[in-house]
C-alpha cells in the first residue's frame, strides 16, 4: 500500500497543534452536512429563528413605515413659511426669504368645497420641479400641467368629479384639460387639483419652502422646522429589543436542543478525537452547526419576512395615507437581527462544544455521556441582582415614562437574575423529592443531577411566563385606571353619530389646519340620526346631551378622560336603568367602578375652564363642586365613547347648567353587530349634513389582551418545555431502561416524564410570576402616573390560576400521553 | 529497535471501594514492521492496552513511547497530533462518520492535519484503490457492506504515514472471509514498516500476528513468538 502523503504542511498551526485552515474546513464541512441530515431534529430551533426574525423585518418595517415622514409637508426643505392669501405683505415676505435663502418653493393653495359634500379640495399651484416640493408631487399617469388651461387631479377628485385624462373640467368658471392623475405621496388623503405655477388667482393659504442650513435666528411666527422626534424609545429601538428577548429565549432553549444534538453525535464526535481532531475542532464541529442552524433560519426568515412585507405593504400604504418604498425598511434593524439570530445560536451551541471536549475520548466512542457535575450553585447572586432590578425599575416608575433606560436595564438584570436562580430553584425541588413515590423522586432528583442543562430550560419556561405576567398584570392596572378610561370605545352593535368632527386633518402642504366648518341645525341633525337608526333597521336610539361640566380630580396622576353625558330619562330609560334606583342626590351616575371612592374628584362647570392655573382642592364654589356624589350603575354601557358616566339631571339644576345643556350626539344600538356596508352608508348619509359616525375601534379589550399574553406565555412555555423533556429523557435514557427491566409498567414511564414536565412548568410559572411581580411592584410602586400599588389590586386572579395551575397540568398530561414511546430510539444514534 | 513502548503500564477506575484495576504493570514493546496480537477474556483489559497505547486514555502509573516520544508528559494537542501522524485506529464497528463519503473518511485524518481537502483527498483515494475500494469513493458509509466498510476503516488507519496501527476487534463485525481479508490488509501494512496491534479473541485471526500476548485481569501472563501455526494456537492456551 502507497498512502503516503508528500506535501504535508511542515508544522501548521505547531503551537495549537491544529491542522490550521484545511482541518477547520473539514470540520465546517462535516458539522455542514450533519446540519442537512440531521435538520430535523433541530427544526425547531430553525423554525424559532425563522419566525423571530421575519417577525421582526415585517414589524420593524410596520413599526417605521406607519408614521408620516417626519418632514410630512417641508417637502426635502427644513423651514416652511406658512402666510395667509390674503397677506398684504405676501409678496414682500416671499421676496425677502428669497432674497435671504436663494431658492425657495412657493406653493399655492385654494380650498374648495366638492359639491354635494362636506369634502374639500385644494387648486394648487406648485412647480413639478420645484427645489424643495418635489417629494410631495408624483405623477400616477399622463402628465403634470405645463399651462393655463391643463390640470391634473388626484385619484379621490377624479372620482368626485368622474374625471378622466383627456376631460375637460369646468371648474370655477374656467375650463381645463385634465393631462394627468397626480398623488401626494407624503399624504394620500391629500386631494387636490395640480394647475400650473401661477394659475391660483385667489390662493386662501401660500406655503414657502426653504432651506435656512443650521441658522437660529427666529423668522417670525409664519416660520415652522420640522418637530424634532421626543420619543428616545423609537420603534427601531422597540423592535430591536423585543427582538433581543426573543433571541435570548431562543438561546436558552437551543442550549438544550444541541446539547441532544451533541449527545447523539457523542460516537462521532469521540472517532474524531480518536484520529487527532483537537479540542478546538471538536468545538468547531458544534459551534458550526450552531452558526448553520442560525444563518440558514436568519436568511429564511428574512426572505420570509420581506414576502410577508411585499403582500402586507399596499395595505399598509392605505391605512398609513402615505407612500411607501418597496424597499423602504430599517435594514440596520434586519441586519441587526440577523446577527442576533447567528449570536443566538453560536451562544446556545458554545456550552454543549465546550462540556463535549471534557468527556474522555473512550467515554465518547462509547456513547456514554458525562456524569453530571455536582455544581454548588448559590442562589445570593440571582437574590442581589432580583433586588438590584427591583431599584431599576422603581426608578423607572418615578421617571412617570420618562427615558425609558432604567426600565429595560431592570429587565435586563431581571433576566440575568432569573437565568442564576432557576439551578437553585432545581436543587430546591430535588430536596422534596426524598419522599415521593418513585416515578416522582426519579424525574425530580434527575431535574436536580442534570440541573447544569435543564436550568437553562428553566430559565426560558420563566422568561417565557414573565412575560405573560408583565403584559397581564400592566393591563389589568391600566385598564384598572377610573379616571383615564382605557378599552374599546363602543361595542360592534353600537354606533355614536356626533354634530362634532368632520373630515379627516388632512396634512398636505399649505393646508394644514384645513376642517369643515360646516354645522348642521339641531332639527336636521336629529332628522339624520333618525334616518340613519331606521336604516340600520333599529328604533333604539338615544339622544346624547351635553353640558359645560366635567370631572377632574385634583391630584397629581392620570385625569379624568371620557364625555359626560345627561342623565335625561330617555337615557336611564335606554339602558333599563329605573328612577327609582338612583339616589335623589347623586350628582354622577357612572359604571367605572370605584370612581365613587375615588378621593379628589371635583365637577368643574361655567367659567372655571376660562382660567387657567394649578388645580386646587376645594376648588372655587360657583364653578366647582368638590366631592360630587357618585353612584355606581352598572347598567350603563361601558366604552369610552358611549356614555359609561352621566350627570343627574338634579346636578345639572343644582348648578344651573340648564342653559349649556344641549344635543350632542345620539346613541344607536341595533340586535346585530354592524356589518361594513352598514356603517359606510351611515358614514356617507352622516357625512351630507356635516355629521360624524364613531362606531367600534379596534382597539382591543382588557380581557382580550390578558387573555392572549396568558396563552402566549403558555404556549412559549410549553414549547420550550416539549424541547427540554425530550433532553432529558434521552439522558435519563439508561435509567428508564433499568426501571423497565426490573419490571416498571409503561405507566411508571409515563409518570417520570409527566412529572418531570410538570416540575419543570410549575417552577418556570412561579419563577417567572415571582419575577413578574418583582417588576410590576417595583414599577407602580413609585409611578404615581400609575396610580401607584393600588393599580396592581386589580390583578388577573384566573389567568394568573391558568399559568400557576393549569399550565403544570396541561404539561403532566402531555408528557403522560407523549411519553409512550422507546427511549432507546432517541437516546444513541448509532454509526453508519 | 521498538516503535511501541509500554513501560509498567497500569490503569485504574474508580476510587476507593469501587476501584477496579485493568491493567496492572503491563509492559509491552512492539517493533517495526511486526504485527502483535492481544487476546483475552472479556474485562482482562485489552480495549484499555489499546487505548492507552494510542493516547485514548491516559495510564494511571506508567509510561507509554511512541516512535521515542513520551505520551505521559505531552500535551492533548501534541497528543491529538500523533494520533493524526502516526497512529492509526480500526474499530470493531467502523465508526464512519456519517455524513462524509468514503474517501472524505480516509481523508479526513490528513484534512485534520492541514493538508488542502484536494490533496488529502487524492491520498484517500489512492487508499481505497489499494484496498480495492476506487469504484465506492463517493458512497457515503450507509451504502457499503460490512466488509467494504471495515476497510475504509482500515483505509483511514494507514492513510498518510502512519506507523502505528491499533486495531480493537477489526474482524468482530464480518464473517470469516472478510475477517482474514482485514488482516491480510493489515499484515500488508506491517510489510511496508508498519506496527500493529490487533486485540482479537478469534485465534484464527491471531495467528496472523508475529506475536501474540495473553491478558488476563489485566496483567500480561504470556506471550508466544512466533506462533508456528494457527492451530497450534487452538492448544496454546496459558496456563490457569
Amino acid at each position: 500500500m502507497t498512502t503516503a502523503v508528500l506535501e504535508r504542511p511542515a508544522e501548521v498551526g505547531t503551537r495549537s497543534g491544529s491542522g490550521g485552515v484545511p482541518a477547520r474546513r473539514a470540520m465546517v464541512r462535516w458539522a455542514w452536512r450533519l446540519f442537512r441530515r440531521e435538520w430535523r431534529q433541530q427544526l425547531l430551533i430553525l423554525a424559532l429563528i425563522i419566525v423571530a426574525v421575519a417577525a421582526t423585518v415585517v414589524g420593524s418595517a410596520v413599526a417605521t413605515d406607519t408614521p408620516p415622514p417626519a418632514n410630512s409637508g417641508f417637502g426635502t426643505a427644513d423651514h416652511l413659511a406658512a402666510y395667509s392669501g390674503s397677506d398684504p405683505h405676501l409678496t414682500a415676505d416671499i421676496q425677502g426669504l428669497q432674497q435671504r435663502f436663494g431658492n425657495v418653493d412657493v406653493i399655492e393653495n385654494q380650498t374648495l368645497s366638492i359639491p354635494g359634500s362636506v369634502s374639500t379640495y385644494q387648486l394648487r399651484s406648485q412647480s413639478p420641479h420645484g427645489p424643495y416640493g418635489q417629494s410631495m408631487l408624483s405623477l400616477v399617469s399622463g402628465s403634470f400641467p405645463t399651462g393655463p388651461g391643463q390640470v391634473a387631479v388626484t385619484d379621490g377628485l377624479a372620482s368626485a368629479f368622474n374625471l378622466k385624462v383627456g376631460d375637460i373640467w369646468h371648474q370655477g368658471g374656467t375650463a381645463r384639460r385634465v393631462v394627468g392623475i397626480v398623488q401626494n405621496p407624503q399624504s394620500l388623503l391629500d386631494e387636490f387639483a395640480l394647475v400650473a405655477p401661477g394659475q391660483v388667482t385667489s390662493p386662501t393659504q401660500v406655503t414657502v419652502l426653504f432651506d435656512a442650513g443650521a441658522s437660529n435666528a427666529s423668522f417670525g411666527p409664519s416660520v415652522h422646522t420640522p418637530s424634532p422626534s421626543s420619543n428616545t424609545l423609537n420603534p427601531e429601538t422597540i423592535v430591536l429589543a423585543l427582538d433581543t428577548v426573543g433571541m435570548l429565549l431562543i438561546a436558552l432553549v437551543g442550549v438544550a436542543g444541541f446539547t441532544v444534538l451533541a449527545q447523539r453525535r457523542l460516537r462521532s464526535i469521540g472517532m474524531l478525537g480518536a484520529v487527532g481532531a483537537t479540542d478546538q475542532d471538536i468545538r468547531l464541529v458544534v459551534l458550526a452547526n450552531g452558526a448553520a442552524v442560525g444563518v440558514v433560519g436568519a436568511l429564511i426568515g428574512a426572505v420570509l419576512g420581506l414576502v410577508g412585507w411585499l403582500a402586507y405593504r399596499p395595505r399598509l400604504e392605505s391605512n398609513a395615507h402615505h407612500l411607501i418604498g418597496t424597499f423602504q425598511l430599517p435594514w440596520v434593524v434586519i441586519g441587526v437581527s440577523m446577527a442576533l439570530a447567528v449570536v443566538a445560536t453560536l451562544f446556545a451551541a458554545w456550552r454543549p462544544a465546550r462540556a463535549i471536549t471534557r468527556l474522555p475520548i473512550v467515554s465518547a466512542l462509547s456513547g456514554r455521556p458525562a456524569p453530571p457535575k455536582q455544581v454548588h450553585r448559590s442562589a445570593v447572586p440571582g437574590v442581589i441582582l432580583l433586588v438590584v432590578a427591583f431599584l431599576l425599575f422603581t426608578l423607572g416608575g418615578s421617571s412617570n415614562g420618562g427615558s425609558g433606560g432604567p426600565v429595560i436595564l431592570g429587565f435586563v438584570v431581571l433576566i440575568a437574575a432569573v437565568i442564576l436562580l432557576a439551578p437553585f430553584c432545581l436543587v430546591v425541588l430535588g430536596r422534596f423529592s426524598r419522599r415521593a413515590p418513585i416515578a416522582v423522586r426519579l424525574a425530580l432528583r434527575d431535574l436536580s443531577r442534570y440541573r447544569a442543562r435543564s436550568a437553562s430550560a428553566l430559565a426560558a419556561i420563566s422568561l417565557g411566563v414573565l412575560i405573560a405576567v408583565v403584559i397581564c398584570v400592566v393591563a389589568a392596572g391600566r385598564y384598572a385606571n377610573v379616571l383615564d378610561y382605557a378599552g374599546p370605545n363602543l361595542s360592534s352593535n353600537q354606533l355614536v353619530v356626533s354634530t362634532a368632527g368632520g373630515p379627516d386633518d388632512v396634512r398636505g402642504p399649505g393646508n394644514q389646519g384645513a376642517a369643515s366648518t360646516v354645522t348642521p341645525s339641531n332639527s336636521q341633525a336629529v332628522a339624520n340620526a333618525r334616518e340613519i337608526a331606521t336604516a340600520l333597521g333599529t328604533t333604539n336610539i338615544t339622544e346624547l346631551d351635553t353640558t359645560s361640566a366635567n370631572l377632574q380630580r385634583a391630584a397629581p396622576g392620570r385625569n379624568w378622560n371620557g364625555p359626560i353625558y345627561i342623565a335625561t330619562p330617555a337615557l336611564l330609560r335606554a339602558f333599563g336603568i329605573s328612577a327609582s334606583s338612583i339616589d335623589p342626590n347623586a350628582d354622577i351616575l357612572s359604571m367605572r367602578p370605584g370612581l365613587p371612592t375615588t378621593s379628589d374628584m371635583q365637577l368643574v362647570y361655567g367659567n372655571y375652564f376660562a382660567k387657567s392655573g394649578p388645580d386646587s382642592f376645594p376648588c372655587p364654589t360657583g364653578e366647582c363642586l368638590a366631592n360630587p356624589v357618585i353612584q355606581t350603575v352598572s347598567a350603563l354601557p361601558s366604552g369610552t365613547s358611549a356614555p359609561n358616566t352621566v350627570i343627574t339631571e338634579h346636578a345639572v339644576r343644582q348648578l344651573g347648567l340648564q342653559a349649556s345643556s344641549s344635543a350632542a350626539a345620539w346613541f344607536i344600538q341595533t340586535s346585530q353587530p354592524l356589518t361594513a356596508a352598514q356603517i359606510k352608508s351611515a358614514q356617507l348619509t352622516a357625512a351630507t349634513s356635516g355629521m360624524a359616525v364613531e362606531t367600534k375601534n379596534s382597539a382591543p379589550s382588557s380581557a382580550e389582551i390578558i387573555n392572549w399574553a396568558t396563552v402566549f406565555g403558555i404556549l412559549l412555555a410549553l414549547g420550550i418545555l416539549a424541547m427540554s423533556i425530550g433532553l432529558i429523557r434521552s439522558e435519563t435514557a439508561g435509567d428508564l431502561r433499568t426501571l423497565s427491566a426490573t419490571g416498571a409498567s409503561s405507566s411508571t414511564r409515563r409518570s417520570v416524564t409527566a412529572a418531570t414536565a410538570a416540575a419543570l412548568a410549575l417552577l418556570g410559572a412561579v419563577l417567572g410570576t415571582v419575577a413578574g411581580y418583582v417588576a410590576a411592584i417595583g414599577y407602580f410602586r413609585s409611578s404615581t402616573q400609575n396610580g401607584g400599588l393600588a393599580a396592581l389590586s386589580s390583578a388577573p386572579t384566573t389567568n394568573l390560576l391558568i399559568i400557576l395551575v393549569g399550565m403544570p397540568l396541561i404539561a403532566a398530561v402531555g408528557g403522560w400521553l407523549f411519553a409512550g414511546r422507546e427511549v432507546s430510539a432517541i437516546a444513541r444514534q448509532p454509526f453508519d | 529497535m521498538s516503535f511501541l513502548e509500554m513501560r509498567y503500564v497500569s490503569k485504574f477506575y474508580g476510587e476507593g471501594p469501587t476501584e477496579v484495576q485493568a491493567l496492572s504493570d503491563v509492559n509491552l514493546s512492539v517493533d517495526a514492521g511486526s504485527l502483535v496480537a492481544v487476546m483475552g477474556a472479556s474485562g482482562s483489559g485489552k480495549s484499555t492496552l489499546l487505548t492507552i497505547a494510542g493516547s485514548l486514555e491516559k495510564p494511571t502509573r506508567g509510561d507509554v513511547l511512541v516512535g521515542g516520544a513520551s505520551l505521559s508528559k505531552m500535551p492533548r494537542n501534541d497528543q491529538a497530533r500523533i494520533r493524526r501522524r502516526t497512529i492509526g485506529y480500526v474499530f470493531q464497528d467502523y465508526n464512519l462518520l456519517a455524513g462524509l463519503s468514503a474517501v472524505e473518511n480516509v481523508s479526513l485524518p490528513l484534512e485534520l492535519d492541514g493538508i488542502s481537502a484536494k490533496k488529502a483527498q487524492a491520498a484517500g483515494m489512492a487508499a481505497l484503490e489499494e484496498l480495492g475500494l476506487a469504484d465506492r469513493a463517493s458512497h457515503f458509509p450507509d451504502e457499503l457492506s460490512g466488509g467494504e466498510r471495515q476497510r475504509v476503516s482500515i483505509a483511514r488507519a494507514v492513510v498518510g504515514e502512519r506507523q502505528l496501527l491499533l486495531a480493537d476487534e477489526p474482524s468482530g463485525a464480518l464473517d470469516s472471509v472478510n475477517g482474514e481479508a482485514v488482516m491480510r490488509l493489515i499484515r500488508t501494512a506491517c510489510h511496508r514498516g508498519v506496527a500493529a496491534v490487533v486485540v482479537t479473541h478469534d485465534a484464527q485471526l491471531a495467528s496472523w500476528a508475529d506475536r501474540v500476548v495473553f491478558l488476563r485481569d489485566g496483567r500480561v501472563v504470556d506471550q508466544t513468538s512466533p506462533p508456528p501455526s494457527p492451530e497450534s494456537l487452538l492448544t496454546a492456551v496459558p496456563h490457569q
